[in-house]
């Protein structure tokens, strides 16, 4: 397989993961809101930093309401991973190896990118745009069924898995970060219990966790759940699991294999319930320097190995 | 249904009427079947066809002025072409004929020049061509083969009889629609096959992987790759199709590199892989940029060393465009009488060449009855109908010919033959060429028909797709 055409497939489902998973991000948040009247900045930044685009949303709106950290998160093209960005970047990557995807798959990415320009252009109205952005959630996931459904189980599709598992691990670890950080003082004691459930509920994890822990929704539970858990598909372990089952199919693959490898010991060892926020932190940085590390190793084995 | 008193095909050549207002026999079973279809039933069969093409992803791409672009659907007439086998084995044998002359002609050019010697011929109008590529000189290739692919145009005059309008030997498109035509009819219109017995066309991938294996003797399974200049070229599409149709990587200029040992390579995720054949749609100016256009991005670097030293094969081999020139095209009768010692089986249509004076002056005094072609051009861009220009017009034209004159040929107006096709809810008389494809190797062979275009305006002759052209499917008959 051409290195270039792995690259491309690898992309296109990054890209496409990456837009679901900020439309994710954002509703939990509006919906989060609606149960806090008051001073919503301090609720708007921490999703934007999620983003790691604080910088350029400075330079461009300065405050962190609701309008412009919506807009610059949905159809905001300066945003690189607005979700227009990733979907315009998902088309891009597309484009070459159109052919070799299932016709519907194509076509539904063309629909996913279509409906949401002319959608967002259409309408002012606040509930009508969240609905638009939930759309992205339902269509994304039609996209990867048809994939799953109909695609042949060769090197293109490995690509593809390893691109959705990897981002979609990646956006775990930023959320939950981001959560933890969170200076929660003012927002009231009720807030963590909230926040967690809207986090959960963001991942379509709320129903899948309330089966797996009865009782308060505590952080510690949520964080074991959610990075530990092999059997929930969203939660970072399980994702690994998905990126090591694909690097398995790949040639050249031993020092990938190792590298995941390590990465799972690490968080089956770590003992997330004893951590402090702090210590939680520098946890979720650990993981994240190592996914990147994964991602490069991938780039160099498979993309740029000449 | 088609009104036959009212049917007019202006003085050309219809392929399904005759003068008598008849349906012509090859045409009679399907002309009658039209004529029982009411024009809603049409208009359905229209729709489908408009549908099917969109859910297969059959596009083709368009600039405008400002370089933006759209893809659009490719237009397909869902009322075929029809041409009987026994007449397209006549022009199947032409079409070798010329090719074989036309692929010796290049070998020769590169060589022992002994055509241009001969005196038959200005020698200045291949040496100081553009297309004459010093690099390619002293080459022999397999079979004396150098364009290996090409695209005849026909058309079918006023005498009924097919003309070759003009050779495109570079990197002719158009047969990924050949091929989709069928497969959308089939779709649409399946009762009309059973009326025809119509050969298959979709043997023609399997013809051109074994043409491209055969220009190659070291391997049984040569590792070939298409070679585009990627996304944003107009052809895209076909690149695309024919990679997957014939199962191989399609690769742009930064997916190879030529190694210290002068081999091509691709980049693979298991690493470096050698490349045997490369089927570039690139044009020659792109393919190097240490050889020729110095700045192209979109070929690769030390290709051309790497074909010269025989560690590559490139299909079409560089340097063939020098056969494909309006101006050279008016010597393949003499060629293929000097290499073949035949009589041209393909007529040519007559050309003045701007170059020679007598010819200039009388295609700027008879300018309106005319066609004037720049030589150098495809897809039908800077070609001007005398007939429909203005006195101002052919006084600015008549300047640019005098200010260079080897880059223009006129031709007679010829005219284009007419079949039924779907306009606007009626069935009505549109022109049409056809664009064949031969392919040459250890084997020749030819496309059964190939791509018909049709002019969609009423009474235009121009059927580039890029100008409003659409298409049929060709139907090549047994009984």
């Amino acid at each position: 397989m051409l290195s270039r055409d792995a690259e491309h497939f690898y992309w296109l489902s990054r890209y496409v993961e990456r837009a679901e998973n900020t439309a994710r991000i954002l509703n939990v948040n509006v919906e989060l809101m609606l149960d806090f009247p008051g001073d919503k900045s301090s609720m708007w930044k921490p999703l934007i930093e999620i983003t790691g685009m604080e910088k350029v949303f400075i330079e461009k709106y300065q405050e962190f309401d609701e309008i412009n950290s919506v807009k610059f998160l949905s159809d905001d093209k300066e945003n690189p991973n607005s979700i227009l960005s990733s979907l315009i970047m998902a088309q891009y990557n597309a484009r070459p190896i159109r052919n070799n995807l299932p016709r519907s798959s194509a076509e539904q990415l063309n629909l996913i990118l279509k409906d949401f320009i002319n959608d967002m252009a259409s309408t002012k109205s606040r509930s009508r745009r969240t609905n638009y952005i939930y759309e992205v959630i339902s269509k994304s996931q039609l996209f990867f069924g048809i994939i799953s459904d109909n695609f042949l189980r060769g090197t293109e599709y490995q690509f593809i898995k390893l691109g959705r598992f990897i981002e979609r691990a990646d956006m775990i670890s930023r959320i939950i970060d981001q959560q933890c950080l969170r200076d929660t003082s003012t927002l009231g004691e009720n807030f963590p219990t909230l926040q967690w459930a809207s986090i959960l509920r963001s991942m379509s994890a709320y129903e899948s966790y309330r089966m797996f822990s009865q009782g308060d929704i505590s952080q510690k539970e949520v964080l074991n759940f959610l990075i530990k858990n092999k059997d929930y598909g969203r939660s970072i372990s399980s994702c690994l699991y998905n990126v090591e089952n694909s690097i398995n199919n790949l040639p050249r693959n031993t020092p990938i294999k190792s590298e995941i490898k390590n990465l799972h010991n690490r968080i089956q060892k770590a003992r997330l319930e004893k951590y402090s926020d702090m210590k939680i932190h520098d946890f979720i940085d650990l993981l994240q320097r190592k996914l990147l590390l994964i991602d490069e190793l991938i780039d160099k084995s498979y993309f740029h190995n000449n | 249904m088609i009104n036959l008193k009212e049917y007019s095909s202006n003085g050309a050549f219809d392929e399904f009427i005759s003068d008598q207002s008849k349906f012509r026999t090859q045409a009679s079973k399907i002309g009658n079947l039209l004529n029982s279809l009411t024009s809603s039933e049409l208009k359905d069969i229209h729709q489908a066809t408009q549908s099917a093409i969109k859910s297969m992803g059959i596009s083709f791409r368009v600039y405008d002025k400002n370089n933006s672009f759209e893809d659009r659907s490719w237009p397909l007439d869902f009322i075929p072409r029809i041409i009987r086998n026994s007449e397209w084995d006549t022009v199947s044998k032409g079409l070798q004929q010329r090719c074989k002359a036309i692929n010796l002609f290049i070998e020769d050019c590169y060589n022992d020049q002994e055509f241009l010697k001969s005196g038959l011929m200005d020698p200045n109008l291949i040496l100081k061509s553009p297309s004459f590529k010093k690099e390619c000189i002293g080459m022999k290739l397999p079979y004396s083969v150098w364009s290996h692919i090409s695209g005849t145009d026909l058309i079918r005059d006023k005498d009924g009889n097919f003309y070759v309008l003009e050779d495109n030997l570079r990197v002719p498109s158009g047969v990924s629609y050949m091929i989709e035509n069928r497969l959308v009819m089939k779709k649409v219109f399946p009762e009309l096959f059973n009326h025809y017995g119509v050969l298959p066309v979709d043997e023609y991938t399997s013809k051109l992987y074994s043409t491209l294996a055969s220009l190659q003797s070291s391997k049984s399974k040569p590792e070939i790759v298409i070679l585009t200049p990627g996304v944003f070229n107009s052809a895209y599409f076909e690149h695309s199709h024919l990679a997957q149709q014939l199962g191989i990587d399609l690769v742009q200029g930064s997916d190879l590199l030529v190694s210290e040992d002068g081999y091509v390579y691709k980049k693979t995720i298991n690493g470096l892989k050698k490349i045997d054949v490369i089927y570039r749609r690139i044009n020659d100016d792109y393919l190097d940029p240490l050889v020729w256009n110095k700045n192209s991005t979109l070929g690769v670097q030390g290709i051309i060393n790497a074909w010269k030293n025989k560690k590559v094969v490139i299909v079409n081999a560089p340097g063939c465009g020098i056969a494909d020139d309006k101006a050279v095209y008016s010597y393949v009768p003499q060629m293929i009488k000097f290499y073949l010692n035949e009589s041209p089986i393909l007529k040519n249509i007559d050309t003045f060449l701007c170059s020679d004076k007598n010819s200039r002056d009388y295609v700027i005094n008879h300018m309106q009855d005319l066609v004037v072609k720049p030589v150098n051009e495809s897809g039908g861009y800077g070609i001007v109908i005398g007939r429909d220009t203005t006195n101002k017009e052919r006084l600015e034209v008549g300047k640019k010919i005098n200010q260079n004159p080897r880059n223009y040929v006129a031709q007679p107006l010829v005219s284009l033959s007419t079949a039924p096709t779907y306009c606007s809810g009626e069935l009505d008389a549109r022109h049409m060429d056809l664009r064949p494809f031969v392919l040459s190797g250890a084997k020749n062979y030819v496309s059964v028909g190939g791509l018909t275009r049709v002019a969609l305006k009423k009474g235009a002759t121009v059927v580039n797709s890029s100008q409003g052209g659409g298409s049929k499917d060709t139907w090549v008959i047994d009984r």
